[in-house]
């Protein structure tokens, strides 16, 4: 996590991402001395925090690494162990400045067997950059080699990636060393108002620190950049920034003030003016935001690597330290929220939480920060920003992820939905205003037919035309239900008002027969039908008596 | 078959007569056209329904009841609940409470079913006759909508529909609804919902909280019309959507089920309540997903509409249009809310202003999804939506694809007014494209815009403006000529176009431009004729044009020209006519003396 911090506040000088490419690589460079416990101390802050795991997570995140000719010695596990013994001799010594020197001169040497050891490709860029050395000692060159230059900014992009690996690794595991940053971050920009003192007596013996090295390790520091440079006290405000996060990790840890030394130096040498860097922002944002778009090539991809891109690329892309500072800030705050359930769970945490409030340390009342703190950041990622709730459901669907949802916030909460089945309470007739609705509905998206089909599909419905498939009962749907027999069988009609024999009886028989063969009418009609004659018969039953023609 | 994607767009629509003649050009004629043969339809049906008795004969076997004359009169003449009920059937709203008053006094109980359908009747129709165009009895309620149509003039569309009318004091339904033995909450909700539609909102609510007081509960409809009714009795926004709210809650306590239309109504309520309208028309949305109800393109329109406001600039928004079609695409939509088809137009707008073409292709998409075409609302509707997305595309787009759109979209789907052929011009002028003007201008003809002189204009000034290849010069200057064949023939039918110095100044260059030497001259007499005074620069195209031909005649003849409009140029002109052309003496002097007698003038 404080590779994040460290990697967000830097990005303006390449020169930062350098010197942790130069760790990570293991390249026997000033640079490494300097940078290379603050890593271990970082992964040590991290094991100090949950146990080697995560360091050898980090390791296996540092193994991907890809295939440089320097960081091919990565891979090497022993030389891990190694060198990460040695960080822990070094911390154990932390307390004189000199002392550090020393143990990192020795670190050197051993970092130079290591690699001697495991790989002879490592022995290689070692000379390179010596000779590169020799060649910047004999001009006196101050200024930077650029084929360096533009090495560096590659192998920071790479650093970078590593970084994201790493860094979501370590994030997804312990939320609370992500609070603890956030801690330190949300009182540097007080800290840095007030205890410009501190930073004065850092410089000091930071300086020591570095003639010493210098001695040391001349050769190797030339080939990074000229040595005036880094003699010179130039502190930016980001390098007291960096200080002062070191200052209060030394009254946190020992470890941490080693490691604030070299926080302390990383940033100096970052903090080396290079116009080379500088133009390179611009491509190094897209090139961040690109890297983002790519998974990287760790497994496990906890959070977001937009998160870390945009942290980077805007605070690379902004002119000013104190910009890129206040956004770092804004970032940080936002793990808080995560963060602050977790709080009380770490000693380490707690111990610097005790000490922050020792140093009186309030949140600087800045209410256009806390107003929107992920609109700068948004700004700079072309609109596409990243939610305030980042959380487990963040973390699940990675690039996917949309900032809002329509239907996934939360709702009214008025209405309780219902399973059982709906009651069918509009059986009843529909009401004038039904019909009014549905003529409106049916209004409104009447359009005219677009070809003969469409005319015609329109005529079916209104009944003009046949329905398909073709039925020659249709429009008889009310005989429909009536079976065959009640239209064939119709002598069941004559049982009563008819005679039983006789011409009349005949002839009804006639018209039943008659009647069964007529397929036009409906059955109602062939009763009715019968039934007039019926009613015609018994009228006539006198006459037809007379006649004796009626027999019953 | 009938699928969209297979439509001809050389094709005119297939409501038109397949005449070339009958085909219209212009929109004014599609309007004439398409509205020619619903009213046609319409006189036939009015016949047949006035004359029922010579149209019983049912040829059709099976019965066709559609082709039969519809009953429009009153058949029952005595007093009773059945004449009632005929009255309520044929909307007869006067004739129905004149039944139901007589009913009364002849001491006839009238059953509640009856009652209620006709307080629905009268509630629905505001206590008036609905308007319908072949009963003289409208003419009363034409009149008063015509002077509510004089006082909102401006706005042409619809005039009818703006007219509002109002809910009066003590009319029928709430005589009616007083008369009743027993209220139920049918008869409420008639009441409630007849006053929330004639703008009787604070009377709604009165008449709600009266229901209650009755130990009553309402049904869906009321909630929902007492919901649209919320913005207009409160002021704030706070206080609007608190009482939205508590309906909302009402409504739950009573268990009454929201249906599409009660969110439907709430969203459009939303777009009324200011900024609380964000944030609470996306839990509405939720709380739609949470009950199983799927929203309806008229959600979605206020949704929009709630995060476009038409006068605040976009504030990067635009993801809310993005997540509405994805969530809408690829979906068929069948029409549940009359407000649904102002979907398509209103996305669009959203897309023009935000010039997002890709969301505009979007929306597009969904349009030939299915049967969603039918949504896209009547013709009025579709020019705004075709043509806002013509502008955008013009805009936005590549000419290339603009082109492609323009043949797919016009004639056949939409007829572009002045302003969008601008915009096509000026995709053509942007993307260097000016050779396709001639047919573009054929297409303007066609359209019925050529009358139009600022869009005349503008075509003329970018065939003028640069210079081209000899086939596209030519092709220019015919479609000058035929420009100015408009000027000339005018007077007619149409109101013909003005001549304007710029106009024939344009015009005789492309001419020039074109070698046309004679037409340019023609032109040249044509300033004199209309009184306009060609520029400076024109004669100087028209020098250089002589030159190149070296004709002194003609040299001769433009500087006469040009002191007879007493160009302040006039004496350069002269002098390099001296120095350029072989004169003859006479000439030299008249030109000398021109050149003198101008500067003396001067």
């Amino acid at each position: 996590m404080y590779r994040i911090l460290l990697l967000s506040v830097c990005p303006v000088r390449n020169r930062a991402l350098h010197v942790y490419i130069r760790e990570a690589c293991l390249r026997s460079s000033k640079c490494d001395i300097v940078s290379l416990p603050i890593c271990r101390a970082t992964n040590g802050g991290v094991f100090n925090a949950f146990g080697t795991s995560s360091v050898i997570h980090c390791e296996k995140k540092e193994g991907p690494l890809p295939p440089k000719e320097e960081n091919s010695a990565l891979k090497d596990g022993e030389q891990k162990v190694a060198v990460k013994m040695v960080g822990e001799k070094v911390i154990e010594l932390q307390d004189y400045v000199k002392m550090v020197a020393e143990q990192s001169e020795q670190r050197v040497g051993v970092k130079m067997e290591g690699v001697t050891e495991s790989v002879k490709i490592e022995e290689i860029p070692v000379k390179m950059d010596s000779e590169k050395m020799e060649e910047i000692q004999t001009k006196t060159a101050l200024l930077p080699i650029p084929e360096v230059k533009l090495e560096d900014v590659k192998e920071s992009e790479e650093m970078k990636e590593i970084m994201l690996a790493s860094k979501t690794e370590e994030v997804k595991q312990k939320l609370e060393v992500t609070m603890a940053v956030v801690k330190e971050g949300e009182t540097i920009v007080e800290i840095q108002v007030k205890t410009e003192e501190v930073v004065d007596v850092k410089k000091e013996g930071d300086k020591v620190v570095e003639e010493q090295m210098l001695e040391v390790n001349k050769e190797e520091q030339q080939t990074e950049a000229p040595p005036k440079d880094e003699i010179q006290p130039v502190k930016s405000g980001k390098e007291s920034l960096l200080d002062l996060l070191g200052a209060m990790k030394v009254e946190v840890t020992n470890k941490r003030k080693f490691k604030a030394l070299k926080v302390q130096r990383t940033s100096e040498t970052a903090a080396r003016p290079m116009p080379a860097a500088m133009e390179s922002t611009t491509s190094m944002f897209q090139e961040a935001t690109g890297m983002a778009d790519v998974p990287a090539p760790a497994p496990s991809e906890t959070l977001s690597p937009e998160l870390v891109a945009a942290v980077s690329a805007a605070a690379a892309t902004l002119p000013s330290q104190s910009q890129a500072e206040s956004e770092l800030l804004k970032k940080l705050r936002q793990h808080e929220a995560i963060g602050e359930a977790q709080k009380n769970g770490d000693v380490n945490n707690i111990g610097q939480v005790v000490i922050i409030a020792d140093m009186k340390v309030g949140k600087k009342p800045n209410g256009r920060q806390n107003a929107r703190p992920a609109n700068q950041i948004r700004f700079d990622e072309d609109g596409r920003g990243y939610t305030h709730d980042r959380g487990i459901t963040a973390e699940l669907d990675g690039g996917l992820r949309r900032r809002r949802s329509l239907f996934s916030g939360k709702r009214l909460n008025i209405f309780t939905p219902s399973t059982e089945p709906e009651a069918d309470t509009d059986i009843a007739v529909p009401t004038l205003w039904d019909m009014e609705l549905a003529n409106q509905v049916a209004l409104s998206t009447n359009q005219m037919p677009r070809n003969g089909f469409e005319e015609m599909i329109q005529w079916t419905k209104e009944g003009r035309l046949w329905q398909y498939p073709i039925n020659n009962e249709a429009g008889l749907e009310a005989e429909a239900q009536v079976p065959f027999h009640e239209h064939v069988f119709l002598e069941k009609h004559l049982e009563e008002g008819f005679p039983r024999q006789g011409p009349v009886r005949h002839f009804m028989e006639l018209v039943v027969s008659g009647l069964a063969k007529n397929p036009y009418y409906t059955i109602q009609q062939k009763r009715e039908h019968i039934a007039w004659f019926r009613d015609y018969f018994q009228q006539k039953e006198e006459v037809l008596k007379e006649a004796e023609v009626y027999l019953n | 078959m009938h699928n969209h994607h297979f439509q001809d767009p050389t094709a005119p629509h297939y409501m038109f007569q397949d005449d070339p003649y009958l085909t219209p050009r212009t929109s004014a004629e599609f309007k004439l056209y398409s509205l020619s043969q619903e009213s046609g339809r319409m006189a036939a049906n009015h016949i047949v329904n006035k004359n029922p008795k010579f149209f019983q004969k049912d040829f059709a076997e099976p019965h066709i009841p559609c082709l039969m004359p519809e009953t429009m009169e009153l058949c029952i003449e005595e007093v009773s609940e059945a004449a009632l009920l005929e009255r309520i059937m044929l909307r007869k709203v006067k004739a129905a409470v004149d039944m139901y008053d007589q009913l009364l006094q002849a001491g006839t109980t009238v059953s509640p079913d009856a009652s209620n359908d006709l307080l629905d009747l009268i509630c629905l129709y505001g206590d008036r006759d609905p308007v319908q165009d072949d009963k003289p009895e409208a003419e009363d309620v034409a009149q008063e909508v015509q002077e509510e149509g004089r006082r909102r003039k401006g706005r042409l569309r619809r005039a009818s529909d703006l007219v509002r009318i109002v809910w009066r004091e003590n009319n029928n339904a709430e005589r009616i609804f007083n008369l009743l033995p027993e209220r139920d909450t049918r008869a409420y909700s008639a009441l409630i919902r007849g006053m929330v539609k004639y703008g009787a909102h604070v009377k709604a609510f009165n008449t709600y909280t009266d229901m209650l007081n009755n130990r009553l509960t309402a049904d869906v409809h009321t909630f929902n019309a007492l919901i649209s009714a919320a913005p207009e009795v409160r002021e704030r926004y706070t206080e609007k959507w608190d009482l939205i709210v508590d309906l909302l809650n009402q409504m739950n306590e009573q268990k009454v089920k929201p249906n599409l239309l009660t969110f439907n109504a709430l969203l459009k309520a939303l777009r009324r309540c200011g900024s609380l309208a964000r944030a609470q028309s996306l839990h509405t949305l939720s709380e739609m997903k949470a009950m199983g109800i799927a929203p309806s393109l008229a959600s979605f329109d206020h949704v929009l509409g709630i995060f476009y406001k038409a006068a605040s600039p976009s504030q990067g928004q635009t993801d809310i249009l993005q997540e509405v079609m994805t969530e809408v695409a690829g979906r068929t939509f069948v029409a549940q809310d009359p407000d649904d088809v102002n979907f398509f137009s209103s996305a669009m707008r959203i897309c023009l202003d935000t010039k997002d073409i890709e969301a505009a292709y979007k929306v597009h998409d969904l349009l030939r999804v299915g049967e969603n075409w039918r949504m896209l609302g009547d013709s009025f509707q579709q020019s705004i939506y075709y043509g806002r997305m013509f502008n955008l595309l013009c805009m936005m787009e590549h000419i290339d694809v603009v082109l492609k759109w323009y043949k797919e979209l016009i004639p056949s789907l939409y007829y572009p007014n002045p302003q969008g052929m601008r915009d096509l011009l000026q995709a053509l002028d942007t993307d260097n494209r000016l050779d396709m003007i001639p047919q573009i201008w054929k297409d303007i003809r066609r359209m019925g815009h050529d009358n139009k002189s600022d869009l005349v204009d503008e075509l003329l000034s970018l065939m003028a403006r640069d210079k081209h290849s000899p086939e596209i010069q030519e092709s220019f200057a015919v479609c000058a000529l035929d420009v100015k064949s408009l000027y000339e023939q005018g007077q007619g039918a149409r109101m013909a176009l003005e001549w304007t110095a710029t106009a024939m100044t344009n015009i005789t260059s492309v001419l020039l431009a074109a070698q046309k030497k004679q037409q340019a001259w023609d032109m040249l007499k044509l300033f004199k004729t209309k009184n306009r005074v060609p520029s400076e620069e024109l004669m100087e195209e028209f020098l250089a044009s002589i030159k190149s031909s070296n004709d002194p005649q003609h040299a001769m003849e433009l500087v006469q020209i040009s002191a007879s409009f007493c160009l302040p140029s006039t004496p350069k002109l002269a002098e390099r006519v001296l120095q350029a052309f072989e004169l003859s003496e006479e000439q030299k002097t008249i030109l000398s003396e021109l050149e003198v007698s101008t500067e003396v003038s001067e």
